[in-house]
């Protein structure tokens, strides 16, 4: 059977992409599959340190689709977690070396090869987004629950809907005492601007800044509560679509309680 | 908590509210490539139209933007009070 290629985008920088991508690749390698995470970063890869994997690179995406090297060199296996495989992106390169003709030659190999690909595309929608987009059979749109990214994730899925995409969305870093106090968006109110299927929500986690400064991927901390919201959404791609999503929930006292009922927090 | 409760008092919109109406209003914005004059002078027309046949409280009147999955709605709401008599037909003389 033939792979799936998910692209994940969010228009906005920084709202976590890479995370995201990252930690969900090395979910669903974890529930048994064969998974490839590609950088389309070019010029600015992350995924690699993210992962772990920045002292193993010698060939890179670009050299794959330029036909300099064969897919099978490209791709660094992690030995940490079984089936999970990156191709990173160049550093030298600008964007505009990739071509979507190359892209979806690329993509059509590794869909022989692997059960899913996660495509972590760059920020802003321009050529390096294109390129992301152009093979993908499925999209994930990364947001935060702050109005810039929410107001970019309406662009990007707008772009995603023109090329017949239907995204799901994650909400990220949301921080559930602030949406209890009615200082930020709660999950409901972005679901209601951006009208778009949810599959996740990610509470604030320090153990991410951890994880990335380690290199150690985020879902094999098993404390970390955006560890276990990846592995839940990972669960949910791999079709067990009957896994509930799980609403980050406060530390609650008895005042917050208290004034839960008395209704003053909306 | 004590927070909702001033802000339950005062009557003030939250942070979130507030977010949340800027966005909706800059996805418009956005699409339409309109800015908030034009909204502004479109609701004042409206209201203009709309008072020739009704007496309406323009102090009520809410602008709202309503989205669908490929569409969204301005949606004008407004109490009216009572029916204009003479519907917004001025006397006219008659033609010779």
């Amino acid at each position: 059977m033939e792979g799936k290629i998910i692209v994940v985008t969010s228009g906005k920088g920084g709202v976590g992409k890479t995370t995201a991508t990252a930690s969900i690749g090395a979910a669903l390698a974890l529930e048994g599959n064969r998974v490839a995470v590609i950088d389309m970063d070019i010029g600015l890869r992350n995924l690699d340190v993210v992962l772990g994997l920045e002292n193993r690179i010698v060939f890179n995406i670009v050299d794959v689709v330029n036909k300099r090297c064969n897919l099978a060199q490209a791709l660094i296996r992690d030995r940490r977690i079984e089936n999970l495989f990156l191709v990173p992106a160049s550093q030298s390169d600008n964007k505009d070396v990739l071509t979507a003709i190359g892209v979806q030659r690329v993509a059509k190999m590794l869909k022989s090869e692997f059960d899913y690909i996660l495509m972590d595309s760059p920020a802003g929608i321009e050529k390096g987004f294109e390129n992301s987009v152009v093979a993908a059979d499925e999209a994930i749109v990364i947001c935060t629950p702050d109005v810039s990214s929410i107001r970019d994730a309406d662009r990007v899925i707008g772009l995603l809907y023109s090329r017949s995409i239907t995204p799901k969305l994650i909400v990220n870093r949301i921080v559930p005492e602030m949406v209890a106090r009615g200082d930020m968006l709660s999950h409901e109110d972005v679901i209601d601007v951006l009208s778009i299927d949810l599959l996740g929500l990610v509470p604030m986690d320090n153990q991410v800044v951890v994880s990335t400064n380690t290199g150690m991927p985020l879902v094999m901390h098993n404390q970390s509560l955006a560890g276990q919201a990846f592995r839940r959404i990972a669960k949910r791609l791999n079709g067990e679509v009957d896994i509930p999503i799980k609403v980050p929930t406060a530390r609650t006292g008895v005042w917050d309680k208290i004034s839960q009922k008395l209704g003053l927090n909306r | 908590m004590l927070h909702g409760l001033m802000r339950k008092f005062s009557g003030k919109q939250s942070p979130k509210e507030t977010a949340k109406k800027r966005l909706q209003f800059a996805l418009v914005y956005d699409k339409l490539e309109i800015n908030d004059t034009t909204l502004t002078s479109l609701q004042n027309d409206i209201v203009e139209v709309i008072s020739k046949y009704f007496e309406i409280d323009t102090k009520a009147l809410q602008l709202e933007v309503q989205r669908d999955q490929d569409l969204s709605a301005l949606v004008f709401n407004t109490p009216i009070l009572c029916v204009k008599k003479n519907r917004g037909f001025k006397p006219q003389e008659s033609k010779k």
